[in-house]
């Protein structure tokens, strides 16, 4: 049993972490607060005088505030539609036996390990370029027009690219999930009388539910950061096309050196994050009493 | 007991999933062998797959026109440099809270991890004016400190979720047998902590390989490691497929390979432990 003795040495080795933690979260937290209150520029030095929430009314009225929330949903929504669909899938399809399955899952998760801006990069340039990308030549190849899809489809491209890097992610989890399903519940339901179907929606997916949501909350805390995908895909553009609120912001601060209406933004940003993040710590709490 | 399965359902889901983990990796596989092409193949039309002369220029072109080796080496110290540190600092945390739990143990993991759930634009510019002025902008030493702490959170989870596994138990029986507290660490605990130790390490060291947001934002030409210097093929000048094929593959291979021994460890790291 742990005696008190122990119990002061186990405070004095958890202390250093928690104290790190503690400072990299409430630091530029607090400054990023205190930023977002100043009228504060850096191509304009001078004393940053108090503005309270002037900065927040421009950034929340800014029209590229408002396409940039919108693009942030249907990035992460429509990254989260298409791994989870892909992912469950993909995951049924590995979870068969087969010849060179390990083989295969290594094809298939290895996407995950490419770094974000080499996974832009080629998509960008050898597979979308409207001239020389493959999907150009295939277009020709089926007689149709090529199609520049950077410019026409900014951001279903990018959706395209990004859903490309977590579809691996999904699908080894929700495999992961699948073979700690009970084999011999199946096989009785089977003999029950169930079809593959009522097998599949009244045993698999109840079982798959909780990974599921797992795979959907770490996901949204990756996807509403998304960023050097965009930075060397479009830029953000055109216009506003594509660019989300991870890149507004960055924009806002380091582009323009606007640092109090990016610390506004920057602060939205971490508003929208704790929503998801509260239902991910409830999920993850849970489990760690099981 | 597994079902008999019949060949043909065997060959039938061995074709389909073949051909869709090949599509899947197809943008891996067609870099790697542009890499090996000349600027003139690897855009020709219609694309060669496979007929082409193979040739090392481009690695070679690589490394003289932008000193490639200097951004690789950026990425293994950033990576590795931050792993260690984090271990460092991590160990004696998950060691107390798997074999000392008190009331609040659990409390703070959570908040640990939820310090993982600030987004990192949130504070990209207080960051940012602090380096500035701490003079870290674009240097190894910085990068190392911030990717410790965005990633100390995961390594004390993935560590505390191995050590817990370690029955307290030995540990008792070895005391019985007359173990010292250095016999019982070194001979006992220790050979029983290294695997989970290891998965730890390779994770964030791919974690940290791969970082494209600090990584971007905080450096310059000095300390770029090959996720920014990668970035600056955005605009580039001339023929540049073959290159570009070139700098990423040597970017995404060690990855790869260390990626492929730490599946299992994957999962349980990135979704610290809610799914094993």
């Amino acid at each position: 049993m742990a005696t008190q003795h122990s119990r002061a040495a186990a405070r004095l080795m958890i202390s250093p972490s928690v104290l790190l933690l503690l400072g990299w979260m409430l630091i530029p937290l607090g400054m990023t607060i205190y930023f977002s209150l100043l009228r504060y520029n850096l191509l304009m030095p001078g004393n940053n005088p108090y503005v309270g929430w002037e900065n927040y009314k421009y950034f929340l009225t800014d029209p590229a505030f408002t396409a940039a929330i919108v693009n942030t949903l249907l990035l992460v929504g429509g990254v989260l539609l298409i791994t989870v669909v892909g992912g469950v899938l993909l995951g049924l399809l590995l979870d068969q036996p087969m010849w060179g399955q390990g083989i295969v899952r290594i094809l298939v998760i290895a996407p995950f390990f490419v770094m974000p801006t080499v996974s832009a990069l080629v998509w960008k340039n050898m597979f979308m370029n409207p001239v020389n990308g493959l999907f150009a030549y295939l277009a020709q190849f089926l007689g149709l027009e090529p199609f520049d899809f950077l410019a026409q489809a900014p951001l279903m491209s990018i959706i395209g690219i990004v859903s490309w890097q977590w579809l691996p992610f999904a699908t080894l989890i929700l495999l992961t999930a699948m073979q700690s399903l009970d084999r011999e519940q199946l096989e009785a339901a089977e003999m029950d009388g169930a079809g593959p179907f009522s097998r599949f929606f009244y045993i698999v997916v109840p079982h798959l539910a909780r990974a599921v949501t797992v795979v959907v909350l770490i996901q949204t805390i990756f996807l509403l950061s998304v960023f050097a995908e965009i930075l060397v895909t479009t830029n953000g553009g055109p216009g506003n096309a594509s660019t989300n609120l991870t890149y507004l912001v960055y924009a806002e601060s380091l582009l323009r050196f606007d640092v109090g209406t990016g610390s506004a933004g920057g602060v939205v940003a971490i508003v929208l994050a704790n929503i998801v993040a509260i239902f991910l710590m409830r999920m993850i709490g849970k489990n760690l009493e099981a | 007991m597994a079902r008999k399965v019949t060949t043909q359902r065997m060959a039938v889901n061995t074709v389909v999933a073949w051909v869709i983990g090949l599509l899947i990796f197809f943008p891996i596989l067609w870099t790697i062998l542009t890499s090996f092409k000349t600027e003139a193949q690897a855009i020709a039309d219609p694309p060669i797959f496979l007929g082409f002369n193979w040739t090392f220029e481009n690695y070679i072109e690589v490394q003289e026109r932008s000193n490639y080796f200097r951004h690789f080496w950026n990425s293994v110290v950033i990576s590795v440099g931050s792993t260690l540190l984090g271990l460092v600092i991590a160990v004696p945390a998950a060691w107390a809270m798997a074999f000392v739990p008190g009331k609040r143990t659990k409390d703070v993991l959570m908040w640990m991890l939820s310090t993982k759930m600030l987004p990192p634009v949130g504070v990209l510019v207080p960051i940012y004016l602090m380096f500035r002025t701490l003079g870290l902008l674009d240097t190894k030493l910085g990068l190392v400190i911030v990717l410790t702490l965005i990633n100390l959170p995961i390594i004390i989870w993935m560590l505390y979720t191995y050590f817990r596994e370690i029955p307290g138990e030995i540990l008792e029986a070895a005391r019985m047998d007359g173990a010292t507290l250095r016999g019982e660490v070194v001979h006992v605990l220790l050979p029983m902590a290294v695997p989970g130790m290891a998965s730890t390490v390779l994770l964030n060291i791919i974690l940290a390989w791969n970082e494209a947001f600090w990584t971007l934002n905080l450096t310059a030409a000095k300390a770029a490691p090959l996720t920014a210097f990668i970035a600056s093929y955005s605009s580039p000048e001339g023929l540049f497929y073959a290159k570009l094929s070139a700098a990423s593959t040597m970017a995404i291979a060690p990855i790869l390979i260390m990626g492929w021994f730490s599946q299992k460890q994957l999962v349980r790291g990135l979704t610290f432990g809610a799914v094993k």
